[in-house]
């Protein structure tokens, strides 16, 4: 963490919305009141499922697209300034790249834009470009073009470096590729925020997450702090034989319980609160054999972006 | 201007070969045809002979359709996300379109330089004024016909629609009076289709407005405001087509 500066935050969003009309006229709030801070050397990843307004978000941090409501701030200063002060860079999950021309000349061209950058053989060995320097970009694959926007994000030698999916449509071996490059290099005191939908990447690479779903900060903490109190955990037991509805209305009435579903005799519960349903269960409902275990990341996305209510409740939770 | 970008981008266009041979070789070889091979090629056309008339109609031809393919190819690759990377660095939009429109200039000046050379050396003959005149007239209003290409690319969003742009120049030069002289009813169409008024413009220091209709031998003379009026018209329906069709593009976004 950076603690000799204690200057303006990393990046500073308030009240943003972005609305557009879609092709049918209606209009669609792709970004629905976003407010977040990002310190200086966080690593921080948002996670949503596609269409959630990630992308839309991080165009308006890049100065890319302005927002309808609300402002941004990149370290204290507006977007296009930063990019102009070389202070943020990006790789764009759809960031075109003109495919008649070589990784050097593509390299030396965006290079060319910027008023100071690191050296374009330089850029091209940290992404590990150096073997294909002199190919066409449209002869590379889908990762080793990945690894070109890396190398153009890392020209500027940016304080904050937004990764937009940056291994979408990547296979696994390159997506450890990518992430091993990435880490080798841009996590050195870095401001790294970046997009996924993949849950695995969030987990391991983030120290924070912030979950969005419908536009909308539905979870925000460290990636532990997310997994324990937003995963939720199942807890399942045997019923007796009769009451079984009437077991099923007392624990959906119960606050933190996600979800309840009866298989035969057996009950699993999605829950927030593994002991007070376990006590329950126990105590009052007559019910055996019971088992905890703990949720995946995956089950507590589900859940959560699907329910944006149960997710503002699961952000409360999360703060407090 | 950044002349590492600009190099870049030039070298770019040299290297496409195909695009090279529509730009350069195949209007040259038309004015071998079309021109240097013709008995009546040594004919008088005011100020020089009609070898130099096709030669400034062939050159224009190379010209718009050099400058055609660059606005399109502009258009294309900044919608297809191109943009989008130039957007995360400190170049302007401004500065973009600058350093296109000279990438355009120097190679509309590539099909204009081999095509006159070709002329000098194959009996093209004119006035030195004609010879100067007509080279600067040529360069400038390919230009805009950068704006041609950009209103295509914006439009149709893709590489298909450049070749589109450019083949549909084969129509507007048999149009535009630039392959073959026309007469009667088409000529009069004519006037009023874009590249007429560049061509005839281009060609008015060799022939001052005088118009040979091959059918009946006649001389017809053309005052020199309606290729003027044709060029301006259609330089100012083109610009506000391609602002249009960005601002357009930008509310999509």
């Amino acid at each position: 963490m950076d603690t000799y500066t204690p200057g303006p935050a990393a990046v500073e969003l308030s009240g943003l919305v972005k609305a557009f009309r879609s092709p049918g006229g209606e209009l669609v709030r792709a970004v629905d009141g976003v407010d977040l801070t990002i310190s200086p050397g966080e690593v921080v990843a948002f996670l949503g499922p596609n269409g959630a307004g990630k992308t839309t978000a991080l165009d308006m941090v890049l100065g890319l697209t302005t927002p309808s409501a609300g402002t941004v701030a990149v370290f204290g200063a507006a977007p296009r300034q930063a990019v102009r002060a070389g202070r943020i860079s990006a790789v764009l999950q759809t960031g075109g790249l003109l495919r008649d021309i070589t990784v050097r000349e593509t390299v030396q061209m965006i290079a060319s834009t910027l008023p100071e950058h690191a050296g374009v053989e330089e850029v091209i060995d940290r992404a590990g470009l150096t073997s294909l320097a002199r190919r066409k970009v449209s002869k590379c694959s889908g990762g080793e073009q990945q690894r070109l926007r890396f190398a153009l994000a890392l020209l500027p030698d940016p304080d904050l470096l937004v990764l937009d999916e940056p291994t979408a449509g990547m296979d696994v071996s390159a997506r450890r590729e990518f992430w091993d490059t990435m880490h080798a290099d841009a996590d050195a005191g870095r401001t790294v925020v970046f997009a996924t939908h993949y849950l695995e990447e969030a987990d391991t690479f983030a120290a924070r997450i912030v979950m969005i779903a419908g536009g909308r900060v539905v979870a925000d903490g460290p990636t532990e702090q997310i997994r324990s109190q937003a995963t939720g955990r199942n807890v399942s037991a045997d019923l007796p034989p009769a009451g079984a509805p009437q077991v099923l209305a007392r624990l959906r009435e119960m606050p933190h319980v996600i979800e309840a579903t009866t298989q035969g005799h057996r009950v699993t519960v999605t829950t927030g609160d593994s002991d007070a349903v376990a006590r329950a269960l126990l105590d009052e409902l007559g019910a055996s054999n019971l088992e905890i275990v703990s949720g995946s990341l995956e089950s507590a996305f589900m859940t959560i972006t699907a329910a944006p209510d149960r997710g503002a409740r699961t952000e409360q939770e999360v703060a407090r | 201007m950044n002349a590492t970008f600009t190099g870049l981008e030039l070298r770019r266009v040299l290297r496409d070969y195909v695009s090279m041979f529509f730009i350069a070789v195949l209007p040259a070889f038309f004015y071998l045809i079309f021109g240097a091979a013709q008995e009546f090629g040594r004919e008088d056309a005011g100020n020089g002979n009609v070898t130099m008339h096709v030669m400034i109609s062939m050159a224009a031809y190379g010209a718009v359709t050099a400058t055609t393919g660059i606005g399109g190819m502009a258009a294309v690759e900044r919608m297809q996300g191109w943009g989008r990377q130039l957007g995360l660095t400190p170049l302007r939009d401004s500065g973009f379109v600058l350093m296109k429109a000279v990438v355009a200039v120097v190679v509309a000046a590539i099909p204009i330089t081999l095509i006159y050379l070709l002329g000098v050396l194959t009996g093209a003959e004119g006035s030195g004024g004609a010879w100067l005149l007509s080279a600067l007239i040529v360069l400038a209003g390919a230009a805009v016909f950068a704006l041609y290409g950009l209103a295509f690319g914006l439009a149709l969003r893709s590489e298909a629609a450049v070749g589109a742009a450019s083949g549909s120049l084969v129509i507007l030069a048999f149009m535009g009076n630039i392959f073959f002289p026309l007469s009667g009813t088409l000529l009069t169409l004519a006037k009023f289709t874009p590249l007429y008024g560049y061509a005839s413009l281009a060609r008015y220091p060799l022939t001052e407005g005088y118009l040979f209709n091959t059918s009946d031998g006649t001389v017809t003379h053309e005052a020199l405001w309606v290729p003027v009026v044709n060029v301006s018209v259609w330089a100012v329906i083109l610009a506000l087509l391609a602002t249009w069709l960005v601002r357009r593009g930008r509310a999509r976004q």
